[in-house]
């Protein structure tokens, strides 16, 4: 797997660097600000692009911007955005266009190493990582998730984490059966078709959990 | 406080008196009747203690310069028609006296409004130099925290959990891992401690100005002669002030005068606190420096005033008066 960073800050960047190459991601490139990330993401066409929110010249949400033209620009490549703060419009302006490829996680993220890996695998294979800080942003703004149990938003916020059903289970200490249960009963009350795969049903929900904010 | 206590006992003094003049009064009421009730002489006693009992009431009422002012006019103005009452009637000869008090009174209430629309411009634009000063201050330190501390304990989160990673698969690179994340977490405390210093200097709030002046001098490159005369602490808001006008006269003449000696001066005046930095270098110190401009807002908003003298070729002077009356 191929990897491009952007990050403003050294210290970060060389770490995130070699803690991606230990784990046998190929960094191909690793940049400290808006424009150099579209370059090396046009001309390198990596797996993933891993991009700090706020990079150099006006330290605001440059690394959004750059990720946001890459989406049209070169759709292939997954954006997983790495930032120290969650910011729930910069997410909805990420998962606006209802593709897959994308995350949205807070840098502490990164202490717990495999599963950041596993994390930064999942979206660029096409699924989604959001972070549960960013997760909560939108489940507590939505008021039409009323209807649901306190155990279904829970499975609710999991799944919009890209957990998939057996990771639902692990967490929740419950069986696989009951998480589908549960599932079931959420795409239900959401008026969603119910579907096999489970990033295309978290898409779905965060579609609808974008159309409702 | 002691202000309103001031006025209390002002008051209960006023309400005695006034007693006490009453009686007098009906005093000489009685003795004018038992002298066999002539022409009533009395009468110009109680004009006099009327003027002084209102006068006295009047001022010891909560109002401001101007509304004491046109009260204690208005007194004397019923006590001038009081007396040509008393005198018999005849030509109304207060007319005159009366015409100087209001003119008087009408100068003074429109040098009044120049001063305050004086002072409403002046408040207005310190008001809002001092919010722009907050709001940068803030913006520098949210931008200090992002990339100072909150990064270090990113990557000192990382490096333990490369580490943990690494533990059984190769201790030695485990070993190295940690001991980045012991620098890091070493650093994160280190830009804390600098960015908390940087808000309000611990010693500062411990030991007063001397203290916290003189320790500034101990870190410059330069050799500084401090001098802080002050008998009582100022309030909390001029002596951080004060503090910094020090601190960022400092930093000014070490980062760009190039100085090889500098005085710092910390003395009251009158009801002020006056904060001078002086260097013997090459001048042409600018308020487009940011640390001098902000360091204007931050005076200005206290009423204070600042004053940077600094011809090409030196010497500096930077001066603050820091008023500290209430």
């Amino acid at each position: 797997m191929r990897a491009v960073i952007a990050e403003d800050l050294a210290l970060l960047r060389d770490g995130l660097t070699r803690l991606l190459r230990d784990n046998d991601i190929e960094v191909v490139d690793a940049v400290s600000d808006g424009d150099a990330l579209v370059h090396a993401v046009v001309r390198e066409r990596p797996d993933i692009a891993i991009v700090d929110i706020r990079m150099p010249p006006t330290f605001r949400d440059e690394g959004l911007r750059a990720a946001l033209e890459l989406r049209e620009r070169v759709p292939e490549t997954a954006i997983l955005i790495f930032s120290q703060y969650v910011e729930g419009t910069y997410a909805r302006e990420l998962l606006a266009d209802g593709r897959g490829g994308v995350g949205y996680l807070l840098k502490d993220r990164v202490m717990d190493v495999d599963s950041f890996v596993e994390a930064v695998r999942r979206v660029a294979d096409g699924g989604t990582a959001l972070d549960p800080e960013v997760v909560a942003h939108f489940v507590g703004r939505t008021n039409r998730l009323a209807a649901l149990t306190p155990r279904e938003t829970e499975v609710l916020a999991l799944m919009a984490e890209g957990r998939s059903n057996a990771g639902i289970a692990d967490v929740l200490v419950l069986t696989v059966g009951a998480v589908e249960k549960h599932v079931a009963s959420i795409l239900q009350k959401l008026q969603l078709p119910p579907s096999d795969e489970t990033h295309r049903r978290v898409l779905a929900v965060l579609a609808y959990l974008d159309s409702t904010l | 406080m002691s202000s309103v206590l001031t006025v209390t006992l002002f008051r209960r003094t006023v309400r005695a008196s006034a007693w006490a003049v009453l009686l007098i009064d009906l005093f000489l009421l009685i003795v004018w009747a038992a002298s066999g009730a002539g022409s009533f002489w009395p009468k110009w006693v109680w004009l006099a203690s009327g003027l002084v009992i209102a006068s006295a009431w009047w001022k010891a009422k909560p109002n401001g310069a101007f509304a004491q002012h046109l009260g204690q006019s208005a007194i004397l103005g019923l006590f001038l028609i009081g007396v040509w009452a008393a005198s018999g009637f005849g030509t109304f000869w207060p007319v005159y006296p009366i015409a100087v008090i209001a003119l008087l009174s009408g100068l003074r209430a429109v040098g009044r409004r120049e001063r305050s629309e004086a002072r409403v411009e002046e408040v207005t634009r310190t008001r809002s130099g001092a919010v722009e000063a907050a709001e940068t201050q803030l913006r520098r330190i949210e931008r200090d925290l992002h990339d100072g501390a909150q990064a270090r304990l990113v990557a000192l989160g990382m490096n333990i959990g490369l580490a943990e990673q690494q533990l059984t698969k190769d201790p030695e690179k485990a070993q190295e891992h940690l001991a980045e994340a012991r620098a890091a977490a070493t650093a994160a405390l280190q830009e804390l401690r600098d960015l908390a210093r940087g808000i309000h200097p611990p010693i500062l709030a411990d030991r007063g100005l001397d203290a916290a002046i003189h320790a500034l001098a101990l870190h410059a490159s330069v050799p500084v002669s401090v001098d802080v005369e002050l008998v009582d602490r100022p309030p909390v808001a001029i002596e951080t002030a004060a503090y910094f006008v020090a601190s960022e006269g400092l930093a000014n003449a070490l980062k760009h005068a190039h100085a090889s000696r500098i005085d710092i001066d910390v003395h009251e005046r009158e009801t002020a606190l006056v904060v001078r930095v002086l260097d013997d270098g090459r001048g042409g110190a600018s308020e487009l420096n940011g640390g001098l401009h902000g360091l204007r807002q931050r005076v200005e908003a206290l009423d204070g005033s600042l004053r940077i003298a600094s011809p090409e070729g030196g010497p500096t002077i930077i001066e603050a008066v820091l008023p500290c009356a209430p």
